[in-house]
């Protein structure tokens, strides 16, 4: 075999290793099919095999954020705040490497609706975006067009960050007192930093009533936050899950859920809650429109292994990836095309707002990822 | 059936828009003009999805000064 062959048989390996695929809203260029238009079908996009595989993805109101093995970041989609972090505040239909982090290993991504947090493997956290609500923590209400560290934890060591529509939540590592810290927009009580209503902060609060617990994931989606424990516990704050701002209860600080389950892992929307349990049972809290259901403990999947994407609520722009823009009340099988021969399939699937991404890799692991929006 | 009651003071004023914005699940932007919200509007629409959101204000805080005025002048009494 001659070099020219080799690498095309890796090319070849390479691009069965990953599939990338999108779906849904796109007119922003969020979908990386270098069109500006909705997709009512999951689109494979080959012209992303270059820069793949990704570790992992974030997708926020119009943007994706993609993150490398190696610690790379790559963003797309809408850049009109600065929240792709390229130097100016335009869109990209293609991925496009964010410079400023060069020389970091990146270990943790979030996009929230229009910012963007990134957390390095010394710990450092760094923001670019719309920081109007103060979502960018550096203690000012300016826009980021590039990444810029949040000083406010150069002493601390971040290990994640989660973005939500105006507020972000930063999870330290180890065992520290005060773990959990939010900043940004507190109107519906997302920051869980206040017994009352905090309107907005720019400089990072501790998160109340965490104190004891050992959290090890946070998630910030819409106006609300959760957190899940090591023991599987899970905690929400911000906007209530029912309809309405006048006849619900924002919960400002952490509830713990009071349930025998122990989670796994928990994936917000933008009204609705979805939970994976240890034993792999998948729970839905809220959303009572669209067709996702309203009864909290629903069970609505149970875990299997074939690598499948099931999809279910709002089709309008063609997110559920079905082939048309009607809403499901029941999980529907989402069509990727077929099965390369001998391999085991995996996929991972990262919702933003009315589109969707996922990474489909052919390996032997077998994990299973919940997302969801709207 | 409204997706969401937002205040006002929640809303961006987009200058390009040339309307006050709150983000839509689609990844739009709800909008409502100064225009509307002077009738009375309260719903504000997103252009590229059926979504709309209640938008809570004081209808005579846009108002024009104008009017204002004039509404507060004292009314004559009509007498036969």
């Amino acid at each position: 075999m001659n070099i020219t062959d080799r690498l095309q048989e890796n090319e070849k390996e390479k691009r069965h290793e990953q599939e990338i695929w999108s779906w849904g809203a796109g007119t922003d260029g969020q979908l990386a099919t270098g069109r500006l238009q909705d997709e009512q079908s999951p689109q494979i996009l080959c012209s992303l095999s270059g820069f793949a595989p990704f570790a992992s993805l974030s997708c926020g109101g119009a943007h994706v954020i993609a993150l490398t093995p190696g610690g790379r970041v790559f963003t797309w989609g809408r850049g009109t705040s600065g929240q792709l972090g390229h130097g100016e505040r335009i869109n990209s239909l293609q991925p496009n490497e964010v410079k400023a982090l060069e020389g970091f290993v990146v270990t943790c991504v979030s996009a929230g609706w229009n910012h963007s947090g990134f957390v390095t493997d010394n710990g450092t956290v760094f923001t670019c975006g719309d920081g109007l609500f103060g979502q960018l923590g550096h203690g000012d209400y300016e826009s980021k067009c590039s990444p810029v560290e949040v000083l406010y934890f150069s002493s601390m060591h971040v290990e994640q960050v989660a973005c939500g529509t105006r507020h972000t939540l930063a999870l330290l590592k180890g065992d520290v007192e005060h773990k959990v810290y939010g900043f940004g927009s507190g109107k519906r009580g997302q920051l869980g930093t206040s017994t009352g209503i905090l309107k907005s902060t720019s400089v990072p609060q501790v998160t109340l009533y965490l104190t004891d617990v050992e959290i090890i994931s946070i998630c910030a989606n819409g106006d609300h936050s959760a957190a899940l424990s090591a023991t599987g516990s899970l905690y929400t704050w911000g906007r209530g899950y029912r309809r309405g701002y006048r006849n619900t209860s924002h919960g400002c600080i952490p509830h713990g859920f009071d349930t025998a389950l122990s989670f796994q892992q928990v994936a917000l929307g933008w009204n609705h809650a979805l939970l994976l349990t240890r034993e792999g049972k998948l729970y839905m809290l809220g959303g009572d429109h669209h067709g996702v259901l309203s009864n909290p403990h629903k069970t609505l999947l149970t875990k299997d292994d074939d690598g499948s994407v099931m999809a279910w609520g709002w089709g309008e722009h063609g997110q559920l990836g079905l082939g048309d823009t009607v809403d499901r009340t029941c999980p529907q099988l989402v069509n990727l095309g077929s099965e390369v021969a001998g391999k085991h399939a995996t996929c991972s699937v990262y919702c933003g707002s009315g589109f969707c991404f996922v990474l489909r890799n052919f390996d032997d692991h077998s994990r299973k990822y919940v997302s969801t929006s709207q | 059936m409204s997706y969401d009651d937002v205040e006002i003071e929640d809303m961006e004023w987009n200058e390009e828009l040339q309307a006050y914005t709150y983000p839509c699940p689609c990844g739009d932007l709800f909008q409502i003009t100064k225009e509307d919200l002077k009738f009375g509007e309260e719903i504000a629409r997103c252009p590229s999805c059926s979504l709309y959101i209640t938008v809570i204000y004081n209808m005579e805080d846009f108002q024009d000064s104008r009017k204002k005025t004039e509404a507060a002048k004292p009314q004559p009494v009509a007498v036969a």
